[in-house]
């Protein structure tokens, strides 16, 4: 959905269909919608993890040296158009 | 058809479900093919559907602007769906297919939008475009024109409706009224 949203057609919803139910299938689509929608304007809000990997407590100052100058939802957006 | 069916609308008995479809008709964003389609997952729908229209048709931005900018996100998306639909409640309010396809072309040279407009429709055609670019400067530029609050509104409802944007794309749903 997020980086190839073309390649998402009947027969890719057919192989879902294997392993999900309608109403589950719409569960997972609409999150992932929300998530692609809002990660990304989390990121330019420059907002961090809130824990480190072993689920240490973080500052943003102390998340931003762990995970980087540039948050990872930054990277990967890809316009569709 | 959309590759997920949408419920029969007699099949949606919940009140507070119905009375949402009822609001969506009534604005004509979503329309009923959206809020069926959610539906089928009842336990997100409705909260799905509250902020949908709650984050388009209030608040304390423009609800114009905001309607421009959905457009212009859905097209950004692919999305025929949402992109062919119209707020009625934005076009009571004056909004007219002009100003539409002026905020979604080359809105930076038109006479058309203020700086704060522009920088509202730069806000979100960068979020998807290069959100590297909505940086510390971009945010200061932002602050210029609307309060902090204001800018929650409209970044939330950005990544919100460019979210169901993509679900809808990706269920294959045609814009109303034509074939897929």
């Amino acid at each position: 959905m997020a980086t190839d949203p073309e390649a998402i057609d009947a027969a890719f919803f057919d192989e879902l269909r294997k392993y999900y139910s309608e109403e589950e299938i719409v569960e997972l689509g609409v999150f992932i919608g929300f998530n692609l929608g809002y990660h990304t304007f989390f990121g330019t809000l420059k907002f961090y993890p809130l824990f480190s990997p072993d689920g240490r407590l973080l500052t943003q100052a102390e998340s931003e040296k762990i995970y980087g100058p540039a948050p990872g939802s930054l990277k990967a957006a890809e316009p569709s158009r | 058809m959309t590759y997920v069916a949408p419920l029969p609308r007699e099949a949606i008995t919940d009140p507070e479900m119905r009375d949402l479809i009822a609001q969506s008709e009534a604005l004509g964003v979503p329309d009923e093919l959206f809020a069926r389609i959610l539906a089928r997952a009842p336990e997100q729908a409705k909260p799905f559907m509250r902020a949908l229209l709650m984050s388009h048709a209030e608040g304390n931005v423009d609800h114009r602007l905001k309607e421009i900018i959905r457009i212009q996100l859905a097209r950004f998306a692919g999305d025929k769906y949402f992109a062919a639909l119209r707020s009625r409640k934005a076009r009571q309010m004056g909004l007219n297919e002009e100003r539409i396809e002026a905020g979604c072309g080359d809105y930076e040279d038109s006479d058309l939008f203020t700086a704060a407009e522009k920088s509202a429709l730069r806000y979100a055609d960068q979020m998807y475009l290069d959100p590297t670019k909505i940086d510390a400067a971009f945010y200061a530029e932002l602050k210029m024109h609307f309060t902090e609050p204001q800018i929650m509104e409209l970044g939330a409802f950005i990544a919100f409706h460019y979210g169901m944007q993509m679900f809808m794309r990706a269920l294959g749903a045609a814009a109303p009224g034509s074939a897929r």
